[in-house]
C-alpha cells in the first residue's frame, strides 16, 4: 500500500471533490446575494469544468491501477477507463442541462452532489474489491436519493426520493448480506479471489450458499440497473425527480453499474481465460494436481449468467409490455429503461473472455446514456411550456419547436434502434457478440448456453425491441403527425438548445460512422 | 507504373488533393442540407449556395486533375486511394474510402463541369417556379451524390451514393408532381432502376463474401487488383462462367437499370415530364452515364479471364461479361434509334436518342475496353447536355410546346438557339471531322471492325448512326426549319440560359480533338500510356476506308432526312412523310414497339395478381391470426381484471389499512405502496433463488 500511488489512481475522484468543494465556496460564500440565473451558470460551469480535469486525470493515470499487497483495489484503462471517460461527459452533459432548470435555489448544493455520486460512479467503475464496491456504490446512491428529493416544491419529488431511499436501503441491504457470504466462502474480497476461493468452497459442498451469495448480489445490483424485478423505484423515480436528476439516473447510474457488472464478469472469467490461452484447450483445471476433478463444478461461472440471464429475459419482456401502456412519457423513459437494461443484460450472460463482449456492452451503455440524456432534456423543455410530461403535451412539437422535434425524432429512433442513428449499432454489435458465443458455453453443465439458446434469446430481444418501436413512435407521432390545438412556439435556453443539437448530432454522426466510437472504445484496451 | 496509396491515418502518403477529395462531393451534399432548412422565397441564396457548392467542387475537381495530369506527364499512373473502417464485426470489417485515378479525375471535371453550366441555366429556366429553392435542393444533392459515386473505391460507398442519386432522380422526375405524368413518370424510373439495383446489390455481397473486401484497390488486395481476380476467375459460377464473370453481370445489371439499355429502358424517355435541366443533368450527362462509369469502373472484373485488351486494334478472346455488355448495348444502340424516328416530343427524341447512345456507349466499353467507352461518354455528356438545353431553350420560348410538330422557322426567332443546337446535332450524329461525336463513334465502330469473334455489332452499329442522322435530321427540320406553326410567336431566351448553351457547343466541337488516332491522347491518359502524334495512323488505309464508310452513313442519314422533311413544314394533322410512304412500319415505331404494353400484360400484371392473393392471405389468414390472438389477450386482460379487483385490490385496501393504523410520515403520501414494493424485492429474491436450485439440480 502506498498513498501516493492511492492518490495518482484516485486523480479523478480527487478532482471532483474538489470541484465539489469549490462549488459550494463559490455558492455559498460569493454569490449569496447574485440572481439564481448567475448562481445556476457558475455552478454548473464549475462543475462541469471539474469533470473536464477528471477526463484529463483518467488520461493521465495510464495503466497502473492501485493495489494493497497482491489484490487490485482499482483498476484503471480498459473498461474502468472507458466507463470513467463516460460517466464524466455524461455528468458534464447533465449538469449542462441545468442551466436553465428553476427546480430549486441551491444549484450550488445540487451540482456538489451531483459531482459526489458522479465521484462514486467513477469508483465502481474501476472497483476490484467487494468493500470498495460497496463504498463506491452508497457513494453514489446516496447522491442519486438527495438528487431525487431536490425539488422541495414538488411533492412527488420526496415522495419519489422516499420510496427510492426505502428500496436501495433494501437493496444495499441484500448486496452486503451477499458480500459476507462470498467473504465467508472465500476468504477475500478482492474479486479474482473471491470467484477462485468459491470454487475451491462449492467443490466442497458450499454450493447453496453461494447460490444465495449471488442471489443476494444480484438483487442489489439489479436494483442499481432497474433489471426486473428490482425495478420498481424507477417508474416513480423518473416521474418524481427533477429533469437534470432524472437524467443523471438514467445515463451515469446506468453506466458505471453496468461497468461494475463487466468487472464482474471480466474476474469471473479470469481464471478460464487464462487456462484458455495458456493451455489452449477447454479443459477446466483450476485444482492442484492430484485433487480428483469433479464433473461440474459449481461456480461463478455457471450460476452467475443464468441469473442474467433469466433477468434478462424478464426485463425485456416487462420493460417494453409496461412501456406501451404508458401516458406518461418520464415513465414511458423507465419502462424503456428497463427494457435496455434487459438488452445489456443478455451481453452480460454471454460474456466472452474477449474484450469483445465488454465493449459492445460499454457501447451500448454509453450512447444509450448519451440518448437518454437528450431525451429527458427535450421532456424538461417541453414539460416546462406545458406542465405536463403526458404524451399529448408533445402534441405538435414540430411546429412549435421544428428543432426540438428533430432532436426528439433522432433520440427515440435511436432509442429504437433504428439506422443510421448510433442506438442501431448499438444493438448490432450487442447482439453479435452474443451470438459469436461466450465462454460459458464451453462449460457444458446444466447451465450451459448453448448457441441455440442465445439464438432464441436474440431473437426475443429483437422482437421486443420492435415492440419498443410502437411506444417511441407514439411520442413522435404525437410530435409530427397528430394535429395540435395549440401552436405557440416552445423558447428553449441556447445553452440547452446547444447540448440538445450536441447530443442529436452525436447520435447522428456516431450512426453514420459506427467505426469511431469503437475504435476510441477498444483505444483505452491494450493490444490482445 | 507507380501506384501510391494511403490509409486514413496517413501512415501512407497520399498527396493533399486525394485526403481531401472528399470535399468534392460533402460540400454540394452540405449545401443541399442548408438549401433544405431554407425558406420558400430566398430564392437567390438557394441557387448562390448551390453554384457555389458546384464551383468550388469543379474548382477541386481541375486540382484532382491536374495532379493526375502532372503524374501521368511523369510516366506513372496516378491511383492513390485513402480508405477507412467503417465499420467492423467480428473478424471482418468493411472498409469504405475513395479514389484519384485518371478514370475518376476524367468524371470529375466533367461531371462537376456539366454539372455547373446545369446550375446556372437552371436559374433562368425555373426562374418562375414557385418551388425554386427546393429544385436546387435536390440538384445540389443530387451533384453530391454523383460526384460521390465517381470517387468511390468501394463498391458500397458507390452503391450508397448510386441510391442517393437514385432518389434524387425520383424526386427530380416528379418535381412536378401535381401533373400525374410527372408523379408516374418518377414511380416508373424508380422502380425500374431499383430492379437493377436488386442484381447489384447481389453481386455486391457475392463480391464481398468471395474476396472479403470491397474496396477496389487496396494495396494489391482491392477486390479489382491481380490477388482478387486471380480467385474469382478459377471458381466456376455455372453456364460456363466464372465467379468473376457472374458478378460483373450481376453488377452489370444494376447499370442496365441506371443507363437505361435494354430491357430497362423504359423509364428514361418518360422521365422527360421532369423540369428540362434535370433532364439534360441527370437523363443525359450525367446519371444514365453513371452505369457506364461503373462498367468502366468495374473493368478488369469483366475483363478477367479474357486477354487484356486495348484500344482497338487487338483482335482476341473476349470474355462472356463483355461479350452479353457488347449485345446489349449494341441492340440498345439500334433499338431506341428506331423508335427516336417515329417520336414527336422533342424531349422524347432526345431521350431515345441518349438510350440509342448509351448503348453505344456500352458496346465501345465491350469491345475496345475503358477508354474507348469512356471517350464517347464525355463527348456524348456534352453534345447532349447542349441538346436538352437547347431543347429547353425552344420549349420555354414556345410557350412550353413540345410537339415539334407545332413549331418550325425557329431558326429566325432564335438564332443562338439554332446554332448551337446544329451543332450538337452535329455532333451526335457524328458528322465528320469538326465534331466530337465523329471520334468518339468512330472509335467504336473501329473497335467493333476489328473484333474477329464477333461482326454482328458492327453492323448494327453502323446502322443505328444512320438512323441517328436520319431522326435528328427529321427533328431540326421540324423545329428550325419552313415556318412557324405555332399559336404565340416564339422569342430567344435570356442569356443566362443562351451562354451555357455556346460554351457546350464550344466543347462538342473541340473535344474530339483529344481522341483523334493520330494523337488519341485522352486514351492514352486513362490507360497510362504516352501519348503519341502520328498522322500516320490516320491515314492508314484500313481506318480512311472505315472514316469513309461512316462519313458516308451519316451523310446518308442526313440526306433521307432532308428529302423526306426539309423545307416542307407539315402541319399537325398532315401524317408523318414516313408514316405516307411505309404506314407498316410506322405504327409500330410510334408506339415504342410495344415494349411497355409488353410489361403491363407480363410483369405488372403478375405482380398485380399476386398484390390480390397477398391480400387475400393478409385478410383470411394472418388476419385470422391476428384476431385469435387479440381474443386471447382480451380473455387475459379480463381474467386480469377479475384478479385485479379482487385480488390486488384487496391487498391494497388491506395495506391502506395498516397505514392509517400506523400513522406515521408515509401515510401522508399518495398511496403506501413502497411497502408492497420491499415485499416484492424480498419475494423475488426467494423465488430467483427457488428457480435457481430448481434448474441447476444435479
Amino acid at each position: 500500500m502506498n498513498y501516493s500511488d492511492l492518490f495518482r489512481a484516485t486523480l479523478p475522484e480527487t478532482a471532483l471533490e474538489i470541484a465539489a468543494l469549490l462549488v459550494l465556496v463559490v455558492d455559498l460564500g460569493f454569490l449569496r446575494k447574485a440572481a439564481l440565473q448567475i448562481r445556476t451558470t457558475v455552478a454548473a460551469v464549475i462543475g462541469v469544468g471539474g469533470c473536464i480535469a477528471a477526463v484529463s486525470a483518467v488520461y493521465a493515470a495510464g495503466w497502473a491501477g492501485f493495489s494493497a499487497g497482491s489484490d487490485l483495489l482499482l483498476a484503471a484503462g480498459g473498461s474502468a477507463g472507458v466507463a470513467q471517460v463516460a460517466i464524466l461527459v455524461l455528468t458534464a452533459l447533465t449538469l449542462l442541462l441545468l442551466v436553465d432548470s428553476a427546480f430549486t435555489r441551491n444549484a450550488g448544493e445540487y451540482v456538489s452532489v451531483v459531482l459526489m455520486a458522479a465521484a462514486g460512479g467513477l469508483i465502481i467503475s474501476a472497483a476490484q474489491d467487494l468493500l470498495v464496491i460497496f463504498v463506491g456504490l452508497e457513494l453514489l446512491s446516496l447522491g442519486l436519493y438527495i438528487l431525487t428529493a431536490f425539488n422541495k416544491q414538488s411533492g412527488k419529488s420526496a415522495e419519489a426520493a422516499i420510496k427510492y431511499y426505502l428500496f436501495g436501503g433494501m437493496s444495499a441491504a441484500f448486496l452486503l448480506f451477499g458480500f459476507s457470504y462470498l467473504y465467508g466462502l472465500s476468504g477475500s474480497t478482492s474479486l479474482p479471489k473471491v470467484v477462485l476461493g468459491t470454487y475451491m468452497a462449492s467443490a466442497n459442498g458450499g454450493a447453496p450458499l453461494l447460490y444465495i451469495a449471488l442471489v443476494m448480489i444480484a438483487a442489489g445490483l439489479g436494483f442499481k440497473i432497474a433489471a426486473f424485478p428490482f425495478h420498481l423505484w424507477a417508474p416513480d423515480t423518473y416521474e418524481g425527480a427533477p429533469a437534470p436528476a432524472a437524467a443523471f439516473i438514467a445515463s451515469v447510474s446506468k453506466v458505471a453499474s453496468f461497468a461494475l457488472l463487466i468487472s464482474i464478469s471480466h474476474a469471473i472469467l479470469w481464471w478460464p481465460a487464462m487456462l484458455h490461452l495458456k493451455g489452449g484447450g477447454v479443459t477446466f483445471t483450476v485444482f492442484p494436481a492430484g485433487t480428483p476433478q469433479p464433473p461440474v463444478t459449481v461456480g461463478f461461472v455457471t450460476i452467475w449468467p443464468m441469473i442474467l440471464m433469466d433477468l434478462s429475459v424478464l426485463s425485456m419482456v416487462f420493460g417494453n409490455l409496461a412501456a406501451l401502456a404508458q401516458s406518461s412519457v418520464r415513465r414511458l423513459l423507465a419502462y424503456s429503461a428497463i427494457a435496455h437494461a434487459g438488452y445489456i443484460l443478455l451481453g452480460l450472460a454471454f460474456f466472452s473472455w474477449t474484450n469483445a463482449s465488454a465493449q459492445a456492452i460499454l457501447y451500448y451503455s454509453v450512447t444509450y446514456g448519451l440518448t437518454t440524456i437528450g431525451a429527458f432534456g427535450v421532456v424538461g423543455v417541453v414539460e416546462r411550456a406545458t406542465g405536463s410530461d403526458k404524451l399529448d403535451s408533445f402534441l405538435g412539437l414540430h411546429k412549435r419547436n421544428p428543432l426540438l422535434a428533430a432532436v426528439l425524432l433522432v433520440l427515440f429512433l435511436s432509442l429504437a434502434g433504428i439506422p443510421p442513428f448510433v442506438g442501431f449499432w448499438a444493438k448490432f454489435n450487442l447482439f453479435a457478440t452474443v451470438l459469436n458465443g461466450g465462454w460459458y458455453g464451453f462449460f457444458k453443465g446444466p447451465l450451459s448456453s448453448l448457441p441455440a439458446e442465445a439464438l432464441t434469446l436474440v431473437a426475443v430481444a429483437i422482437a421486443f425491441s420492435a415492440v419498443s418501436l410502437y411506444y417511441y413512435l407514439q411520442v413522435l407521432k404525437r410530435a409530427y403527425v397528430m394535429p395540435a390545438g395549440d401552436e405557440s412556439p416552445i423558447r428553449v435556453h441556447p445553452v440547452t438548445l446547444a447540448v440538445l443539437l450536441l447530443i442529436g448530432a452525436a447520435v447522428l454522426v456516431l450512426g453514420c460512422f459506427p467505426a469511431l466510437l469503437q475504435n476510441w472504445i477498444a483505444s483505452f484496451y491494450p493490444a490482445m | 507504373m507507380i501506384e501510391q496509396s494511403a490509409a486514413f491515418t496517413p501512415q501512407f502518403a497520399a498527396s493533399s488533393i486525394a485526403r481531401n477529395l472528399w470535399l468534392i462531393p460533402a460540400v454540394p451534399m452540405v449545401a443541399s442540407g442548408i438549401i433544405a432548412l431554407l425558406k420558400q422565397p430566398q430564392r437567390k441564396l438557394a441557387s448562390t449556395l448551390a453554384i457555389g457548392s458546384l464551383g468550388f467542387s469543379l474548382l477541386l475537381s481541375f486540382i484532382a486533375f491536374a495532379h493526375v495530369l502532372r503524374g501521368w506527364a511523369h510516366g506513372s499512373v496516378v491511383r492513390e486511394t485513402v480508405s477507412f473502417t467503417w465499420l467492423q464485426f467480428g473478424h471482418s470489417a468493411v472498409d469504405l474510402g475513395w479514389v484519384l485515378d485518371p478514370l475518376a479525375a476524367v468524371m470529375l471535371v466533367m461531371v462537376s463541369f456539366v454539372g455547373l453550366l446545369i446550375f446556372i441555366y437552371s436559374v433562368g429556366y425555373m426562374a418562375h417556379d414557385e418551388n425554386f429553392t427546393r429544385f436546387f435542393c435536390f440538384l445540389s444533392l443530387f451533384a453530391g451524390a454523383m460526384l460521390g459515386v465517381v470517387i468511390s473505391n468501394s463498391l458500397l460507398l458507390l452503391f450508397m451514393c448510386w441510391e442517393i442519386v437514385g432518389l434524387t432522380s425520383y424526386l427530380l422526375i416528379g418535381f412536378w408532381y401535381q401533373k400525374p405524368a410527372a408523379a408516374a413518370a418518377a414511380k416508373k424510373a424508380f422502380i425500374t432502376t431499383r430492379f437493377g439495383d436488386i442484381f447489384f446489390f447481389l453481386g455486391i455481397v457475392w463480391l464481398f463474401s468471395q474476396t472479403g473486401t470491397l474496396l477496389f484497390y487496396n494495396h494489391g488486395i482491392g477486390s479489382l487488383e491481380p490477388l482478387s481476380l486471380a480467385v474469382l476467375v478459377t471458381q466456376h459460377a455455372g453456364l460456363g462462367l466464372s465467379a468473376a464473370g457472374a458478378i460483373g453481370l450481376l453488377i452489370f445489371a444494376g447499370a442496365v437499370g441506371k443507363s437505361g439499355q435494354l430491357p430497362l429502358h423504359v423509364w428514361l424517355p418518360d422521365a422527360m415530364e421532369g423540369p428540362t435541366p434535370v433532364s439534360a443533368l441527370i437523363h443525359a450527362a450525367t446519371m444514365v452515364a453513371a452505369g457506364v462509369f461503373l462498367v468502366a469502373r468495374v473493368y478488369p472484373l469483366m475483363a478477367a479471364g479474357a486477354p487484356i485488351m486495348s484500344i482497338g486494334a487487338q483482335p482476341g478472346g473476349t470474355s462472356v461479361a463483355l461479350t452479353v455488355v457488347t449485345w446489349v448495348g449494341a441492340a440498345t444502340a439500334v433499338f431506341a434509334a428506331l423508335i427516336a424516328v417515329a417520336q414527336n416530343d422533342i424531349k422524347r427524341i432526345l431521350a431515345y436518342s441518349t438510350v440509342s447512345q448509351l448503348g453505344y456507349m456500352m458496346a465501345g466499353l465491350g469491345l475496345g475496353g475503358v477508354a474507348v467507352g469512356m471517350f464517347h461518354l464525355i463527348t456524348h455528356a456534352f453534345f447532349k447536355a447542349l441538346l436538352f438545353l437547347g431543347a429547353g431553350s425552344v420549349i420555354h420560348g414556345c410557350h412550353e410546346e413540345q410537339d415539334i410538330r407545332r413549331m418550325g422557322g425557329l431558326k429566325v426567332d432564335m438564332p443562338l438557339t439554332f446554332i448551337t443546337y446544329a451543332i450538337g446535332m452535329l455532333a451526335l450524329c457524328g458528322f465528320p471531322i469538326f465534331f466530337s461525336g465523329f471520334w468518339s463513334k468512330d472509335g467504336i465502330l473501329e473497335a467493333a471492325q476489328h473484333s474477329s469473334v464477333i461482326k454482328g455489332p458492327f453492323y448494327l452499329l453502323v446502322f443505328g448512326a444512320l438512323l441517328t442522322a436520319f431522326y435528328m435530321t427529321r427533328q431540326v427540320c421540324y423545329v428550325f426549319l419552313g415556318y412557324w406553326r405555332g399559336p404565340k410567336p416564339a422569342y430567344e431566351s435570356p442569356m443566362v440560359m443562351t451562354l451555357p448553351l455556346v460554351i457546350l457547343a464550344f466543347f462538342a466541337m473541340a473535344l474530339g480533338l483529344i481522341g483523334t488516332p493520330a494523337w488519341p491522347w485522352f486514351h492514352a491518359f486513362l490507360e497510362g500510356r504516352a501519348a503519341e502524334f502520328s498522322v500516320h495512323s490516320l491515314i492508314e488505309p484500313g481506318f480512311l476506308l472505315l472514316m469513309a464508310t461512316s462519313s458516308l452513313v451519316v451523310f446518308l442519314g442526313l440526306g433521307f432526312g432532308w428529302r423526306l422533311y426539309g423545307e416542307k413544314s407539315p402541319k399537325p394533322e398532315q401524317p408523318d412523310a414516313l408514316e405516307k410512304s411505309v404506314p407498316w412500319l410506322w405504327a409500330p415505331l410510334r408506339d415504342r414497339l410495344y415494349v411497355d404494353e409488353f410489361y403491363g400484360v407480363t410483369v405488372i400484371a403478375f405482380y398485380a395478381w399476386w398484390g390480390r392473393v397477398a391480400d387475400w392471405i393478409d385478410r383470411r389468414v394472418w388476419g385470422g391470426i391476428v384476431a385469435l390472438v387479440a381474443w386471447i389477450f382480451a380473455l387475459w386482460a379480463q381474467l386480469n381484471r377479475l384478479l385485479d379487483i379482487n385480488w390486488v385490490d384487496g391487498g391494497f385496501d388491506k395495506t391502506c389499512e395498516e397505514l392509517s393504523e400506523g400513522g406515521g410520515l408515509l401515510a401522508s403520501l399518495q398511496s403506501g405502496r413502497v411497502q408492497n414494493y420491499l415485499r416484492i424485492l424480498a419475494v423475488a429474491v426467494v423465488a430467483l433463488a427457488v428457480i435457481l436450485f430448481w434448474s441447476s439440480r444435479p
